[in-house]
């Protein structure tokens, strides 16, 4: 796959979605985790005491909340809009054009929802104050980056999987398994995305104390580990979805 | 070029192609067929887009399904819109050629040429949201050529075109038929494609019930038992001429007496003999239908015909 086809893609990608439609999607996610810290700062009466809290608000609000909710719009209907819009045939009809526009959707989402993720979180390091420091909005990036990376992939194949109801099955997906198995202390929740990450931020921030209380839903497995498994799992469903895409069958319009 | 051999393609349990055999060399064809009868399988087959149930298609002796490098070859207008609110035509355009893995130079190139030929260098530069249906679909067709393919399959291309739209269509057309380039053409208005090509493929119910010339299709019609429908008050009073007629096979008296449809082995004879029934009687009939101008009616005879149920 050419590299620079990728890119062509992404930039096509991008120009086409700076609507202001858009653009204030991007705002409003942006904007959520800084109001909600914003809040929290100042009707807290801890003060900057409990550096462990306001570290998990703020994983919880940006690689959880703003990254799902932004790859959400961009990964999920990557697909089936282009089939809905009729405009997938033009896409199919080139001989790269099925998985190069898949890995160059996926990228774009990544891209638009992480970049989304690191404002917010820039913010609302700041609005923090020393609590976390250069530390926690640090581990805060990375683990976004890697959230988007795994779950745009898995939401990839869910738009391969189900070219209807897509979104609705990605919600349900991610509520059930990554908001409710994650959180279930059993060996099934570590095939999820998020107990992954929530074992990074414990073992990257140092939080000992945190992964002892709660083992079975953070891990005790080391960074690398999971890392791997993450980076795994993101290649494993892109790979996936491109080969589902490449031998499907799409219905390009009404019968004619 | 194109080898179908007893091609069938089930979806579920719908038949979209139904034991389709066919050989085409290089050349302009028409695909003629009612709204339904099958055409965008047949051409989602020839592309690859679909995978034949039963039998084998073969487009440069490759199968497309299998080969996606034939599709470097083939350029595809489909008859679905395309609309990218926010995006120029010279944007997508080239977006398309690049897509092929044509440099950025070349995809640049190409796109800027390919919308020249249809007469949208003017306005390539503008969002597509404020184009016309008319102009997005002249942009289908200069993504369909700009990668200069070697087949060009169009869906529909006429849909959205003004007067001086179709005559430019019709020319561009055969400009890249001239140019020694194989042109498939689906319509289902038979003088769309007869501007364009000699050739046809008629297919109805995802079956190719005849193919061949504008000559042989018309004598395959001509041979088909049509029927034609008379419209007016005075239409029973025709009945006992055309009771003794050899070339009369049915004889219909419907909607309150004011339809009378006619089953004719040759509606020639019809012709040449119902105007002088009409002024000797005095008669009045309002409405003349034929089965030429209802092109499903021709497909149905056709289909009798094919299922051997007539001559």
């Amino acid at each position: 796959m050419n590299p620079l086809l990728v890119l062509d893609v992404i930039r096509f990608e991008l120009r086409r979605s700076m609507s202001p439609g858009r653009a204030a999607i991007w705002v409003i996610l942006v904007l959520f985790p800084i109001a909600l810290i914003s809040a929290i700062r100042l009707l807290s009466n801890q003060g900057e005491g409990n550096s462990q809290a306001w570290g998990l608000a703020l994983y919880f609000l940006v690689p959880e909340v703003v990254c799902l909710l932004g790859l959400l719009l961009w990964a999920t209907p990557a697909v089936s809009t282009e089939i809905e819009g009729q405009t997938w045939v033009y896409l199919a009809m080139r001989r790269p054009g099925r998985n190069l526009v898949l890995v160059g959707k996926y990228l774009t989402a990544v891209l638009w929802s992480f970049s989304a993720a690191c404002v917010a979180a820039t913010a609302c390091t700041i609005i923090m104050g020393s609590v976390g420091g250069f530390q926690l909005w640090l581990v805060v990036c990375v683990l976004s980056l890697l959230s988007c990376l795994a779950h745009a992939a898995l939401y990839i194949l869910i738009g391969t999987l189900f070219f209807r109801r897509t979104m609705v099955t990605a919600v349900f997906y991610t509520l059930v398994i990554e908001y409710g198995l994650s959180l279930v202390p059993a060996m099934a929740n570590r095939l999820t995305i998020n107990y992954r990450l929530r074992g990074l931020l414990a073992e990257w921030m140092d939080w000992d104390e945190a992964r002892t209380v709660a083992e079975s839903i953070g891990g005790q497995e080391p960074a690398w580990f999971h890392v791997l498994t993450l980076l795994a799992i993101s290649i494993t469903l892109v790979c996936v979805a491109i080969v589902r895409l490449t031998y499907s069958e799409i219905p390009t319009q009404q019968e004619g | 070029m194109i080898q179908l051999e007893q091609v069938s393609k089930l979806y579920g349990t719908i038949i979209g192609a139904n034991d389709l055999t066919v050989q085409l060399p290089p050349g302009a064809f028409g695909i003629v067929g009612p709204n339904g009868s099958g055409k965008t399988t047949l051409i989602n087959l020839l592309t690859g887009q679909l995978r034949p149930t039963l039998g084998k298609v073969t487009v440069f002796n490759q199968n497309p399904w299998r080969n996606r490098k034939l599709l470097r070859r083939i350029g595809l207008c489909p008859a679905t819109d395309v609309l990218y609110p926010n995006v120029s035509a010279y944007e997508w355009v080239t977006y398309q050629v690049r897509l092929h893995g044509l440099s950025q130079q070349d995809s640049k190139q190409f796109a800027a040429e390919s919308l020249q030929q249809v007469d949208m260098t003017e306005h390539m530069h503008r969002p597509m949201g404020e184009y016309s249906l008319g102009m997005r679909q002249r942009t289908k067709i200069a993504q369909a050529i700009a990668h200069r393919p070697d087949l060009l399959i169009l869906d529909e291309p006429y849909n959205g075109l003004d007067p001086v739209g179709r005559y430019q269509m019709t020319e561009l057309l055969v400009n890249f038929s001239k140019q020694g380039k194989s042109l498939l053409f689906a319509s289902h208005v038979l003088h769309e494609i007869e501007e364009i090509t000699s050739s046809f493929l008629l297919i109805h119910g995802g079956r190719l019930l005849a193919s061949g010339t504008a000559r042989d299709v018309e004598q395959i019609i001509a041979d088909t038992p049509q029927e034609v429908v008379l419209f007016g008050p005075d239409v029973p009073r025709l009945i006992p001429h055309l009771a003794d007629q050899s070339w009369v096979d049915s004889i219909q008296l419907l909607s309150e007496r004011t339809e009378l449809r006619i089953g004719l082995r040759d509606p020639t004879n019809l012709y040449q003999s119902l105007a002088g029934w009409i002024s000797a009687d005095h008669l009045q009939v309002d409405r003349f239908q034929t089965a030429d101008s209802n092109l499903t009616a021709v497909f149905e005879s056709l289909l009798r015909r094919h299922r051997g149920e007539s001559k």
